[in-house]
């Protein structure tokens, strides 16, 4: 019974996604365009050889199938909760009998599971086939990958859901949204591998939550993190989580205060 | 069911009032006065500036989700359903969110969406509905829950005359079932139609607060009866009457409804003349409210 309705607002948008088909397929071309651009490019860099500081060209390019598709699933709509409270309609989401953060979870993790099935997976086939991608280290580190990867996106799902918080006092966020994708993609490894960064700046990232989105799962796929390294790992994820949860909650009941004092 | 103690907010100032549960309540006002703020604080979404408001036991502010569960809320301009959905798909997931049993849904979602005509459109999007339509799904899921409580903001915006006769019929369904309502409206004839006791809302105060009935009694006891006859007109002498007027064989009499009942009129002259045809004449509540404000704030302070 608890959860039934979260589920029910998981199929309604797993169900409402496939009823836009070309977008459907336009969206598993741009990720393979994007996931070609790049290894390309890194494919051009490397000029001929095949590793660059132990960094080889095949790890490049899993890291960037990997963490593009994962891009791909983890798409979390900044504007979900800003349109409601601009619209006024999170009058009538305030007077739900469910949570409205869980509603807005279970709505994305429908998303997700859809990109997961009919995204996620066309878009690592065509690449591996076309690019070339390393297998998985081993079927433990392929599940661990996964938690990591569910855990990641937890990390990024807390992050939007902090950004969108802003709407309450803010009449645009798309500042903050793009000022947020620019940390996300810059600085969780989809654009740049963070074997790359300088070492001075890959242990500052380290402080930061962006680096345990896409790069943590993708290093637990390649087998470069020890089983005490990955348990480590997603223990720092689930901190992560944990505070970005309690600023969300913060900002969601001052938002809410805010609404119920003001008016809105 | 609602209580307001000395509840400030906004324009409103200082208001008590108590509806009871079981009681169809219209909360009439200019646009500004206060009733929209009165319905967001009944259910939570202001918080009083001073004062106390309770709902169904609860602390509106604080208790909403618990409130939300018992509660069917409608607004002018903000829509309870998701408008890139299909109007049935809303009510689907309206009966896994309020965990409604499937066949009262499908027994309460068959007979509301026949009657209020949202079946014939119920697997079209939201969004490509006229605003008739959408008011018309809107109100069935206000209803749908069978919620203790309905607030509704002028519910009747942009529905058609057979939506609305529908609407009323709904309300005094629900009220007999036990269902407290309390809406607002500029449509005095609707309120009068529908609602057990009236709360007039003037300039964030509320003037009046009670029935229909009393409040004519103590500001516009004067009522008309007008009587065709089909033969002599009746000696009107010792007619306890205000004043009348006589047109060949039609008589329009004005009558103090405070000292003597239509009833009694017509009797003590329907035993002097055969009386061919009766009509009577309240003042529209529309009417007193007017009169009301030309005399000026003093006259309401009575109140």
């Amino acid at each position: 019974m608890f959860i039934a309705p979260y589920f029910a607002f998981a199929k309604k948008s797993f169900l409402g996604r496939s009823a836009y088909r070309f977008e459907h397929f336009m969206s598993i071309l741009n990720t393979c365009l994007q996931i070609f651009i790049f290894a390309g490019i890194y494919i051009a860099l490397y000029n001929g050889r095949s590793e660059v500081d132990g960094i080889t060209i095949s790890m490049v390019s899993t890291n960037f199938v990997l963490s593009m598709g994962l891009k791909a699933v983890f798409c979390v709509d900044d504007y979900f909760l800003p349109s409601k409270v601009w619209d006024g309609s999170i009058a009538n989401e305030f007077l739900r009998p469910v949570s409205f953060r869980g509603r807005m979870l279970a709505e994305n993790m429908g998303n997700a599971a859809f990109n997961v099935i009919f995204h996620f997976l066309p878009a690592l086939i065509i690449s591996a086939v076309v690019i070339g991608i390393y297998p998985p280290e081993n079927i433990v580190m392929l599940l661990l990958f996964l938690l990591s990867a569910i855990l990641g996106y937890g990390v990024l799902w807390g992050i939007s859901f902090a950004v969108q918080a802003a709407a309450f006092w803010a009449i645009n966020i798309w500042s903050l949204s793009t000022l947020k994708d620019v940390f996300v993609n810059v600085l969780s490894g989809t654009m740049i591998p963070l074997w790359f960064m300088p070492e001075w700046l890959y242990e500052a990232l380290k402080l930061t939550p962006f680096p345990y989105i896409y790069f943590t799962p993708v290093q637990i796929y390649l087998g470069q993190l020890s089983y005490r390294q990955i348990l480590q790992q997603c223990g720092i994820q689930l901190v992560w989580i944990w505070l970005i949860y309690l600023l969300g909650t913060l900002l969601w009941k001052k938002g809410q205060k805010k609404l119920v004092v003001q008016g809105g | 069911m609602i209580s307001f103690e000395n509840v400030s907010k906004f324009v409103l100032s200082d208001i008590s009032i108590y509806v009871p549960e079981g009681k169809t309540v219209g909360l009439i006002g200019a646009s500004g006065a206060g009733k929209t703020t009165f319905i967001k604080l009944a259910c939570g979404l202001l918080s009083p500036e001073s004062g106390t408001v309770r709902t169904i036991g609860l602390q509106p502010e604080k208790e909403r989700k618990q409130l939300g569960k018992m509660l069917g809320i409608l607004f002018t301009d903000i829509s309870a359903l998701k408008m890139d959905d299909t109007v049935a798909g809303n009510f689907e997931l309206m009966q896994k969110v309020y965990g409604i049993n499937k066949e009262k849904f499908r027994a309460d979602y068959k007979d509301l969406s026949e009657r209020l005509g949202f079946a014939a459109f119920e697997n079209q999007m939201v969004k490509n509905l006229s605003l008739g339509q959408r008011r018309r799904s809107e109100i069935g899921a206000a209803f749908v829950s069978r919620p203790k409580l309905l607030l509704l903001d002028e519910p009747t915006v942009g529905l058609d005359e057979n939506a609305k006769q529908v609407f009323y019929e709904l309300l005094k369904e629900r009220e007999k079932e036990g269902v407290t309502v309390v809406f607002t409206s500029h449509d005095m004839a609707e309120v009068s139609k529908v609602c057990g006791r009236i709360a007039l809302i003037d300039e964030g105060r509320i003037r009046y607060y009670g029935e229909e009935e009393q409040l004519r009694k103590k500001f516009a006891p004067i009522n008309k009866i007008l009587l065709e006859f089909s033969d002599k007109i009746p000696d009107l002498e010792d007619l306890p009457v205000v004043r009348y007027v006589v047109n060949d064989n039609r008589l329009c009499i004005e009558y103090n409804d405070n000292y003597v009942t239509a009833a009694e009129v017509i009797n003590l002259i329907m035993q002097q003349s055969e009386v061919k045809e009766v009509k009577m004449r309240k003042p529209d509540l529309g009417d007193i409210i007017i009169q009301l404000k030309k005399k000026g704030t003093e006259k309401w302070e009575v109140l």
